[in-house]
């Protein structure tokens, strides 16, 4: 099932979730990196995840109570698709390793959206873990170049001033 | 130095394969229901590291503020936001325009801070990314 994506523009309530969703990243990087700072990187981690779980079974009890029974059963999910946690947390021990070696905070970050850029591609191109597969356009990769381009500009400024 | 770097650049392959399980748990439950099993199971797994490594309860740790601690509750709804765009605007889109937005926020955030190494590069890569938002608006 390939999507093609070219004919159509990006609904514009998913373009501004999806950029309120990064500036949620910057909150979340700078607490936890306070975090970090009276502890470690793991010791940050672990405590974001425990008080995230605390918060979403807040917000499941809040929502079932509201809605309670009664939606339509899905198609259950294949066990792996519950392993998106182990996936993080081992992003996490990366990225505070590389952060703390030579390539810095701006190399870790440069080369970080290099391999989400790659694998992200791939992972439209093929429908890679049970999502729909999808074909990006002409117009998508200006708009996703210039995006790039202005992000590697903002991270990589030091190496250029 | 090599090795960081390869750390780095799987550290971003990783993020979207979180994503897509995430994104994939999310069809057959909800996205809240997966942002839950992701902090879950992140947690049963960093307890584990910690516990082996022996540094999960650091000395400064009595000394957090209230509010650092919000970090946490912000990342449920990120991973829930994100599972939810994956399925409806694929992979190579969410990641930019999440990275995009953490950039023009982090410049902002820079500047309240009176902390822009050079505001005039700042500026040209948020026009930048601002010009390829708009150009996903394009009707072609």
């Amino acid at each position: 099932m390939t999507d093609h994506a070219a004919a159509r523009r990006l609904n514009p309530l998913h373009l501004v979730a999806a950029f309120a969703t990064g500036g949620l990243l910057t909150a979340m990087v700078h607490l936890n990196g306070e975090l970090a700072r009276y502890g470690n990187p793991l010791f940050s981690s672990w405590v974001a995840h425990g008080t995230g779980t605390a918060a979403a079974l807040l917000l499941l009890a809040l929502l079932l109570r509201r809605q309670g029974a009664g939606a339509p059963a899905k198609p259950s999910a294949p066990l792996w698709a519950y392993l998106g946690g182990i996936s993080g947390a081992v992003t996490v021990m990366l990225t505070s390793f590389a952060v703390n070696s030579p390539i810095a905070l701006s190399g870790t970050l440069a080369l970080g959206l290099a391999g989400q850029v790659g694998f992200g591609l791939a992972a439209d191109r093929w429908g890679l873990f049970g999502l729909p597969a999808r074909r990006p356009g002409g117009r998508d990769f200006a708009a996703l170049g210039l995006i790039l381009a202005g992000s590697l500009l903002i991270i990589l400024q030091g190496h250029f001033a | 130095m090599i090795l960081s770097a390869i750390f780095a650049c799987v550290a971003g392959m990783l993020v979207i394969v979180s994503r897509q399980l995430n994104g994939r748990l999310s069809l057959s439950t909800s996205p809240l229901v997966s942002s839950f099993w992701n902090h879950v199971v992140g947690f049963a797994a960093l307890t584990v590291v910690g516990l082996a490594v022996g540094r999960l309860l650091p000395a400064g740790a009595g000394e957090v503020p209230w509010w650092v601690y919000l970090g946490g509750p912000l990342g449920v709804v990120f991973v829930a936001s994100g599972s939810w765009l994956v399925a409806r605007i694929g992979a190579i889109n969410t990641a930019l325009l999440v990275v995009g937005g953490q950039m023009v926020s982090g410049v902002a955030f820079d500047l309240m801070r009176s902390a822009a190494p050079s505001a005039w590069l700042s500026g040209l890569g948020v026009a930048l990314i601002l010009a390829g938002m708009a150009l996903t608006q394009k009707r072609s």
